[in-house]
């Protein structure tokens, strides 16, 4: 199960290039983000352009800021087969995906991490994605699909996605943009450590 | 795996006509190769897995964060570990560790370096105490560390170090802060240096980068591992709580933190996910890595607050009418501080010179990467703690590799302008100054350029030491014999004094004929 909500811009106000003031289940850390329809062209990524298979109707952008942050704060489940129990023997995995990219040669971009924290909210794990370059993207308009997986420390709590849209050089708009933001657990036999 | 010692890289290294040969750790080398060679070279580490050894940092009053990171190849990029290792922590009132007060467990995950962070609390203020770390049958040495006073509080001490390039000399400032009797040591940036070799080994440096100018995680966390293999470094690190900016050496030279490209921003991510991993930094709740949150206020009982900024990560572009070197929220942050500031010493770690500097009477500005590059936003708060009517205000200063002292004007151009401050840039660790002959050429020629330049000396290298009591702050430079040198001695060159309710500073008599290549009132 995907724990991230909306990770697919699809609820909420949008739908144009223009910025949003809220989005449904994120915070606006900073700047103005806009999601944008695949529908609305001008440049902007469409359903023939390179991105998730099933894209759905919109993404997210930069807006017009320079540098944009939304940011998800979630809490781990506490019970079942990924529950604390489970995140404390050691034996539940992440794994942090998003689809990430940038229009044509510019190198606008979105970050995507995920950071675990404890209790009492110390960092205990990381996973940074992207930004995706202009290069890692041909020079097209397109967004490519980024993974990563790792282990829940024991004692992780609560878990922070956070998408940071920049802007490089002149204009207006922030062309970094995302879609298919997910975060799921996995439950594994074998614990991945521990005292040694 | 064949076994590498300095007689035969330096053998082989004289057989190729080079001498700097001797030090390409990145050629062909297995990480543990790579570890041999720098250790034959001088390099050195702590007993795996504590091979960087242990620190804390950001006292408070009853709390202060520990910190490890496993790496038994420590110029490996990931470590030969599981993914996950439970690292055991104990904290003591005694160095035998016996009387223990907290102990716990922590998590070292392979995404974060195997580094652990632990934010100890239910200490009692103003307290010393000793901590260890064990994990995979080993125990880390033993750090001590010191947690923030309440209250009253009749005198602070406390070191401040920065720009420590690896190959421009050994940390005999290190050692020598280590061996200081201080509360704590704020470090003022270029921790690190992020481009490759330099050569000339030894003729020209000590020693060298292990390979080429660095852009991933891997990359930034093996050059990290290389700096900690200094054990001058390790000892100051051990030894006392350290509060920590950063300058633009951590990335990249003179960058600005917001405006580049993918490319520079996926670096940016590296080079601050590598230096939360290799620092004892408590990130606050309200930040989300892999961007730290450095900018701070902590207090030291009812004597001095103090305020760490961060000039790098919420900058803009140099000379813009409307550039910014705080960004607009810690702006706004310092202002609201100010306005509420107690009535203490207030002392600004700041990485990167805050005082005007012309080069020459007429002349433009020096480094326009320093707060001469954001001229109204200098302005706008230098005005603000004039207008807010703060007192007893004292900057600290890295960036430079020369000592300044320099008084604080809101309008550094108008004569008029009032002291409001005192602004001491301290000398380098080892990070290569100007020559003598530039420093004597041009000491008197910024002095005569800059009315608020009261000292300037560029031909040595050390730390400084503040001593503060309700009545005075003074400013001790420290100096090493020679940066070449692991165990250098320390001697004082000067000192400077700010007296409690009085702005501006003068030198102490005792070291006024010490050597300097500039001094107002000499």
């Amino acid at each position: 199960m995907n724990l991230v909500v909306n990770g697919d811009a699809e609820s909420g106000p949008g739908g144009s290039a223009d910025p949003v003031v809220d989005v449904n289940g994120w915070d606006v850390w900073e700047g103005a983000p806009a999601l944008v329809a695949y529908s609305l062209g001008g440049g902007y990524p469409t359903a023939a352009d390179p991105g998730p298979a099933s894209r759905g109707s919109r993404f997210f952008s930069g807006g017009n800021s320079p540098r944009t942050a939304l940011v998800q704060d979630i809490v781990l489940p506490a019970q079942g087969r990924t529950g604390r129990q489970a995140v404390d023997a050691g034996r539940v995995r992440y794994t942090l995906a998003g689809w990430l990219g940038g229009y044509a040669a510019q190198e606008d971009g979105v970050r995507l991490s995920v950071e675990f924290r404890d209790g009492r909210g110390t960092p205990v794990a990381l996973s940074v994605l992207g930004p995706v370059t202009a290069a890692e993207r041909q020079s097209r308009t397109a967004l490519l699909e980024r993974t990563a997986s790792a282990a829940v420390p024991p004692g992780a709590r609560t878990a922070r996605v956070l998408l940071v849209f920049t802007r490089s050089g002149g204009g207006t708009s922030n062309d970094g943009y995302a879609d298919a933001v997910s975060l799921t657990l996995t439950a594994t036999a074998k614990p991945s450590g521990g005292h040694q | 795996m064949t076994r590498l010692n300095r007689r035969d890289l330096l053998k082989a290294a004289g057989a190729a006509g080079a001498l700097n040969l001797a030090w390409p750790l990145s050629a062909g080398l297995t990480p543990a190769q790579a570890r041999e060679a720098a250790e034959a070279l001088g390099a050195d580490y702590d007993p795996a897995p504590f091979t960087l050894g242990v620190a804390s940092g950001d006292p408070q009053t009853g709390s202060v964060l520990l910190w490890t990171r496993l790496a038994p190849e420590p110029l490996a990029g990931e470590q030969p570990l599981p993914e996950i290792v439970e690292v055991d922590w104990v904290v003591a009132t005694d160095p035998a560790l016996r009387r223990v007060v907290a102990r716990g467990t922590a998590p070292a995950s392979a995404t974060l370096g195997h580094s652990v962070h632990v934010p100890v609390s239910g200490l009692r203020p103003g307290t010393r105490y000793w901590y260890a770390f064990t994990a995979l049958g080993r125990t880390s040495r033993t750090g001590r560390t010191r947690t923030a006073p309440a209250g009253h509080v009749a005198s602070v001490r406390f070191a401040a170090a920065n720009c420590q390039a690896f190959h421009d000399g050994f940390y005999a400032a290190h050692r020598g802060i280590a061996r200081e009797d201080v509360d704590f040591v704020v470090h003022l940036g270029d921790y690190i240096y992020e481009h490759g070799q330099v050569g000339g080994v030894p003729a020209d440096h000590v020693r060298d980068h292990e390979g080429g100018e660095i852009f991933t995680v891997a990359d930034y966390r093996r050059r990290h591992a290389l700096y900690k293999g200094d054990r001058s470094l390790r000892e100051a690190h051990a030894a006392h709580p350290w509060f920590l900016t950063w300058d633009d050496h951590e990335v990249v030279n003179d960058y600005s933190g917001t405006g580049g490209g993918a490319p520079f921003m996926k670096r940016r991510a590296a080079a601050y996910q590598a230096w939360y991993e290799n620092m004892p930094h408590r990130d606050a709740g309200a930040a989300a890595l892999p961007d730290p949150e450095i900018h701070r206020t902590r207090r030291w009982g009812d004597l001095l607050e103090l305020t760490v900024l961060d000039l790098r990560s919420h900058r803009s572009a140099q000379n813009l009418p409307d550039g910014t070197i705080l960004g607009a929220r810690q702006k706004s942050w310092l202002k609201r501080n100010v306005d509420r500031a107690p009535d203490t010493w207030h002392v600004w770690a700041n990485s990167i010179m805050l005082s005007q500097l012309r080069g020459r009477p007429g002349g433009s500005y020096m480094f326009t990467d320093q707060w001469d590059g954001f001229l109204a936003e200098r302005k706008e708060v230098l005005g603000h703690v004039q207008g807010s009517g703060l007192e007893d205000l004292v900057v600290i200063t890295g960036d430079w590799h020369s000592a300044f002292v320099d008084d604080i004007r809101p309008d550094y151009d108008d004569p008029s302008s009032p002291v409001i401050g005192t602004e001491f840039t301290a000398h380098s660790v080892t990070s290569g100054a100007y020559s003598a002959d530039w420093n004597k050429a041009n000491g008197p020629l910024m002095g005569a350029a800059n009315p608020h330049l009261k000292y300037f000396e560029g031909n040595r290298y050390g730390y400084d030491v503040y001593e503060v009591t309700p009545r005075r702050f003074s400013a001790h430079m420290r100096v090493v014999a020679d940066r070449r040198d692991p165990v250098s001695p320390v001697t004082t060159l000067t000192t400077f004094h700010v007296d409690r309710g009085t702005a501006g500073s003068y030198e102490d008599p005792a070291t006024k004929n010490s050597p300097a290549q500039w001094r107002r009132d000499g």
